[in-house]
Parts: structure tokens; C-alpha cells; sequence
């Protein structure tokens, strides 16, 4: 019965051990994502992830799973526009995968941009597209994946608030299959460049 | 000229370079440490984007620290002056009308600590001229600038608030991160062996790798920067910041007394696409009319400048302007009385005037599509006191009529094929040199007989 007993403190005393140390760990994480995050990060996604330039995506609540899938993206190098080998093949070869998830932790946590309305029919347009599809062209709605409030969900992407020509570029690039997406490819391949547009003005109202 | 001579044959050997330099896939010193392209923080070599102006003043300490921090730069170019005979039939400047190696650079380049920084630069001029007029390669210290930063992050954690630093430096502005100010301004290169207009200010260039700056700078929420420096000659300890200069032979280099301040003060605002910075700087600086003569009064040069920077920063499309007006107090408080007596100061001005005046404005406009193809239209205008103790009459060189202004446009094209490489043709026309339009010298030459025609290309690796 002795032997049971400190078997069981043994095995309790190490899972606490490891539990602390993993605890310790995270605490760690978060703090080198944090100085990341305002040191260097801040330099092109802004304040929070509240990037200015349209060449950089807002990542201000963004969704945790997909920071961490993009930054294994980058570092596989799936991503083939310009700009992730300009700017992002060489930062995120710097982390691992602690402080990416921390990364991913960081930036979900930071309050969402307010949007920015434009023109109206092209915002009504997009939220046609984006919350109905369009039937005839085998689009879904992207509302599926992404939430009606277009928050995203998981590995799906928040694209609400994100920059209009951010998002307009990311469509096109899926499209021609630079940036690797097997899902969004099959899913946007029929879209125009016109419905582009006018789904990026509406996710850019959004916040 | 011939135009296949002058272009074509340049042309193809500089793209059989860029095919080589293609398949070498070496990268500077920056970009090996950060891991990024060279358009993250340049819109096109040496300006920089908004990023770069970071990286610059973070002390140029994001990415990894490399074992070997060092990269490597030629030039080389063919420059064709519209007139390059004298008077009496002879050259005036060498090497005109041949592809030639005009310089190569090394540089000591990166991150020592998270805090602590360098930018060094080591520069072989293969087409200097000396004394004798003979073209003799020469090397030197070029432009350098050492950073120690901190960081203070705002209170909700998002952003750093104050991002704080000291510079040690040896050329006034080069450690501004602005292309509007001189040492970083346009032409981002010129014709090594054209023909120059006779005056500038004191800040556009004249103390280059000529002294020390030592100074503190900060900027606040990306909005407002400060900087304060001081610059004194480069000399004992700091002798190193202004290696190679010819310091021995009177009037080879630029000498101050004690410590002369420069001052800095930017307003700076991104949105979308866009940057705009709204500055100031200035010096003022007691030189010794003749440097090898430390002992004797000083002249006092007051530089007051304003300066303007616009970027509009997509893909493709990419526009930026950069404008400076620089105004120069010349007190001859030290000349002025030695000339009037008949004993002017060892090789010293010996101005007419006891107080005069130099103003230079330059506005540059450049679009680029893709980051690859650009073109660039630049405008600048000296004007000044006229002085025909400064600037007296000679073949060339000289002014006729005492007058320092100088007028004119440069139209530039460039094409960048891969990241390393920048080919460049660029045209510079006077409108006004030296004081005129015609017969500016007093031996007959005209403004525009100095209208150059340069090919470049520009290698970094």
C-alpha cells in the first residue's frame, strides 16, 4: 500500500514538475513574443498588429492557429508572393514554434481595428458574396468558413477590418496558386476581379 | 559620340556581370543578418522605407547576429562630358567616354548586440585624382555610423514609445535616416569624374569623413524625432573616422576648432500607403581657414536647413519626393580681416566680402514600378553672395563674374534586375554654372559645355 501511495506522489510530484515547467515555459514564450511583437513585428503590422501600410496584414485579433499555420507557411516557404519572401521568409526563420504559438497568443489578444467604409453598392456587393456565394459560379459563401462576422475561426482567418488591397492581393495570389491554399484555390478559382474587390470593400468595414 | 560605343557595349557587359552576380546569390551584410530582400527596408538603394528608417535607427539590430558581418559594393560606370576640352584643346577631366571601375567598397556591416550596432564603410576610389593631375586609385574610410539604442514600450504593449540612441559617426546627416538630408540625398550617385559646380555649403558634404559626430537622438511614437550632435575634427582617438583623407597637405581636408553643434527635428506621419516627414537641421562650425594651421582664428559657418520627404509605397507602383533648402551664413571673421590686410591665413579663403550668403535647393522625384524600373527627375539651385575673392575667374572651374550660383536638372532611368544590381542611365544639364549661362569662366566655356551623360552600374553583394 506504501508503494502505491509513493508511486502515485512520485507520479503526481513529476506531473507538477512538468506542468511548472511547461507553465514556466509559456511564461517565456509570451514574454520573447511581446518584446518580438513591439520590437520588431510593429515595424510593419503597427501597433498591436494595427498595420497602416496596405502592404501589411492587420493581424490585430487575428486568429491564434492561423498565425502559427502562416508562420510554418513561411518557413516552408508555401507562400510564394513577393512580400513573404521580402519580408517574412528571413524573420520568421529567427523563431520557433514556442514563440510563434506565443505570437499567435500575442496578436489574438489584441483588440480588433474599427473598419473603414467605402462605397456602399461595392460593400453590398461583397456582403451578397461573402454571407450568400454565388451559385451559378460554384462559389460558397465565405461566411461558412469564416464566420458570419467574418472573425474567422481556427486555421480560418479573421478578414474582418484587414486592408481592402491586402486582401485583394492574397485572392489573386490563391488564385494563381503562388500563395498554396488547396481549400480557397478550389474555392475562389471563378471568382473576378471585380467580386474581389467588392468582398474586400465590405471585410474592410467590417471590425 | 557614338551611341553604341557610349551605350551598348557598357550595357551588354554590365548584363553579363548581372548574369554571373545571378547565379553567385550573395547577399549584403543587412540582409544576410535580417534575412530580408533589400526592398524591405530600400525603395531603391540608398533610400529607405519606412521599415529601413527603423532598422536604421533601432541601430540596425534586427535579425541575427552574423559570424562574419561584412558586404561588398562596385561601381562601375562610362560618363561622357557634352565639352571636355579646355581652352586649349586639353582633357580636363580622365577617363571620360571608357567603361571604368570608378569605386569599390567594403563594408563592416550589422549587429553586435541587441543594443549596439555599425554601419562601416571602407572605399576604394579607383579614379582619384591627384595633385599632379594624374588618376591614381585611393582608399579611404567612407561613411560610417556606430549605434547604441534602447527601446521603451508603451503601456499596453503594443508599440515601442521612445526608441532612444547615441551615434558615433564621421560625416554630418549620414546618420539621418531621411533621403532629403545631404549625405544620403540625391544624386544617390553622380559621375566620379564630371565636372563640378565651384561652391556648396558646409553641410552638403564638405566635412564628409572629415570629422566625429557624437550625438543622442530620439523618436517618439514614430511621430517626432530629436536628435542633438556634436562634431569635432576627427583627430587622436577618432582619427580612425577619417582615414585616408589627405590631412597633411594645406587645404587637403577640412579643419574645425572644439565642438561644433548640429541639431535635428522631424514630424513624421504614416498612413496607408503614404509617409511624410516635415524637418529641420543645421550646424554651425568654426573652421580654420587653413587646416594645417590650428593655431590661428577661426571663420564661423552657420548652416540652417529645412527639408520635406513624401513616399507613396505599393506594389507596383512606388512614388517619392524629397525637397531641402539650405542656407549658409559665411561669417569671415577670421579671412576677411587677414585679405584685408594683405595676409590671408596660410591657403585660406580670402573672401571680398567680411559676411556672405550661400543658398542650395534640391527637389527630387522618382517613380518606380515593380521596384525595378524607375525614373527620377531631380532639380537643384545654388545661389549666393557674389564673392570675387571666392570665386574668381579660371579656365573651367573659375567664375567670372564672382558669382557661386549654379542651376540645373539631372533625368535619371534605372533598372534593377535582381536585387543586387542597379543599371543607370543618368543626364545632367546646367542651366547655370558657376555664376552664368555663357562664358561663365571668362574663357569663353558655357554652362551647358559641363551637361554630363553617365552609365552606371551599381553592384552590391
Amino acid at each position: 500500500m506504501k508503494a502505491i501511495i509513493c508511486a502515485i506522489a512520485i507520479v503526481l510530484s513529476l506531473s507538477a514538475a512538468v506542468a511548472a515547467a511547461e507553465s514556466a515555459a509559456t511564461v517565456q514564450a509570451d514574454q520573447n513574443a511581446e518584446t518580438l511583437a513591439t520590437h520588431v513585428c510593429s515595424n510593419c503590422h503597427g501597433a498591436g498588429g494595427d498595420s497602416r501600410s496596405p502592404t501589411f496584414p492587420r493581424l490585430a485579433a487575428q486568429q491564434a492557429p492561423y498565425i502559427v499555420a502562416q508562420i510554418k507557411a513561411f518557413r516552408a516557404n508555401t507562400r510564394g508572393e513577393q512580400e513573404a519572401h521580402d519580408y517574412m521568409l528571413g524573420m520568421v526563420a529567427l523563431f520557433d514554434d514556442a514563440t510563434a504559438e506565443a505570437l499567435g497568443r500575442y496578436f489574438a489578444k489584441q483588440p480588433a481595428v474599427a473598419g473603414t467604409p467605402g462605397d456602399p453598392k461595392l460593400m453590398a456587393e461583397g456582403k451578397r458574396l461573402f454571407t450568400q456565394g454565388e451559385n451559378g459560379q460554384g462559389i460558397p459563401a465565405c461566411a461558412t468558413c469564416h464566420g458570419a462576422d467574418a472573425h474567422g475561426n481556427g486555421i480560418f482567418p479573421r478578414v474582418a477590418g484587414q486592408h481592402a488591397q491586402y486582401i485583394v492581393k492574397q485572392l489573386h495570389a490563391i488564385q494563381a496558386q503562388i500563395r498554396k491554399s488547396p481549400v480557397m484555390h478550389g474555392i475562389i478559382k471563378n471568382l473576378t476581379p471585380e467580386q474581389m474587390n467588392a468582398v474586400a470593400a465590405y471585410l474592410r468595414s467590417l471590425s | 559620340m557614338k551611341l553604341t560605343r557610349f551605350v551598348f557595349l557598357p550595357l551588354a557587359a554590365m548584363l553579363i556581370l548581372a548574369a554571373v552576380m545571378r547565379r553567385a546569390e550573395a547577399v549584403p551584410a543587412f540582409a544576410r543578418q535580417t534575412g530580408q530582400a533589400c526592398a524591405a527596408c530600400h525603395v531603391s538603394f540608398p533610400e529607405l522605407t519606412p521599415y529601413g528608417r527603423m532598422f536604421k535607427l533601432g541601430g540596425y539590430t534586427i535579425g541575427q547576429r552574423q559570424t562574419l558581418p561584412i558586404a561588398a559594393m562596385a561601381q562601375v560606370g562610362d560618363t561622357h562630358v557634352k565639352n571636355n576640352k579646355d581652352g586649349q584643346g586639353n582633357a580636363i577631366v580622365p577617363k571620360t567616354d571608357q567603361l571604368a571601375l570608378s569605386a569599390a567598397s567594403l563594408f563592416l556591416a550589422g549587429k553586435a548586440t541587441d543594443n549596439l550596432g555599425a554601419f562601416v564603410q571602407w572605399t576604394y576610389n579607383n579614379l582619384n585624382v591627384n595633385d599632379a593631375g594624374k588618376t591614381v586609385g585611393h582608399s579611404g574610410i567612407d561613411n560610417t555610423d556606430i549605434r547604441l539604442v534602447g527601446r521603451v514600450v508603451n503601456e499596453d504593449k503594443t508599440d515601442v514609445r521612445w526608441l532612444y540612441g547615441a551615434t558615433l559617426h564621421n560625416n554630418p546627416t549620414v546618420q539621418d535616416v531621411w533621403n532629403s538630408t545631404p549625405a544620403f540625398g540625391y544624386p544617390f550617385t553622380a559621375p566620379p569624374n564630371g565636372i563640378g559646380p565651384i561652391a556648396g555649403t558646409l553641410i552638403d558634404g564638405a566635412l564628409a569623413q572629415q570629422v566625429a559626430g557624437m550625438g543622442g537622438y530620439v523618436f517618439w511614437n514614430r511621430t517626432v524625432y530629436a536628435e542633438l550632435s556634436d562634431y569635432r575634427t576627427a583627430d587622436g582617438v577618432f582619427s580612425w573616422l577619417r582615414a585616408g583623407q589627405d590631412t597633411h597637405t594645406p587645404g587637403g581636408v577640412l579643419r574645425l576648432k572644439g565642438n561644433n553643434p548640429y541639431w535635428r527635428f522631424a514630424y513624421n506621419r504614416e498612413w496607408g500607403a503614404n509617409s511624410l516627414m516635415l524637418g529641420t537641421y543645421g550646424l554651425i562650425a568654426d573652421v580654420y581657414p587653413d587646416d594645417t594651421l590650428p593655431g590661428t582664428p577661426t571663420d564661423r559657418y552657420t548652416d540652417v536647413a529645412a527639408d520635406a520627404q513624401y513616399q507613396y509605397i505599393t506594389d507596383p507602383n512606388t512614388f517619392t519626393v524629397q525637397a531641402t533648402y539650405i542656407h549658409e551664413k559665411q561669417d569671415f571673421r577670421a579671412s576677411y580681416p587677414a585679405t584685408l590686410a594683405g595676409a590671408p591665413i596660410g591657403v585660406g579663403p580670402t573672401p571680398a566680402n567680411p559676411r556672405d550668403t550661400l543658398r542650395t535647393a534640391k527637389l527630387k522625384l522618382s517613380y518606380y514600378y515593380e521596384h525595378r524600373y524607375g525614373a527620377t527627375l531631380s532639380l537643384f539651385d545654388t545661389t549666393g553672395t557674389a564673392d570675387p575673392g571666392l570665386y574668381g575667374p579660371g579656365s573651367v572651374g573659375g567664375s567670372n563674374n564672382g558669382n557661386p550660383g549654379s542651376r540645373g536638372y539631372i533625368v535619371e532611368l534605372s533598372y534593377q534586375p535582381i536585387q543586387y544590381l542597379r543599371l543607370m542611365l543618368q543626364y545632367t544639364g546646367f542651366d547655370k554654372f558657376n555664376g552664368a549661362r555663357r562664358n561663365y569662366d571668362g574663357f569663353g566655356r558655357t554652362a551647358s559645355d559641363n551637361n554630363m551623360l553617365f552609365l552606371n552600374a551599381w553592384f552590391a553583394f
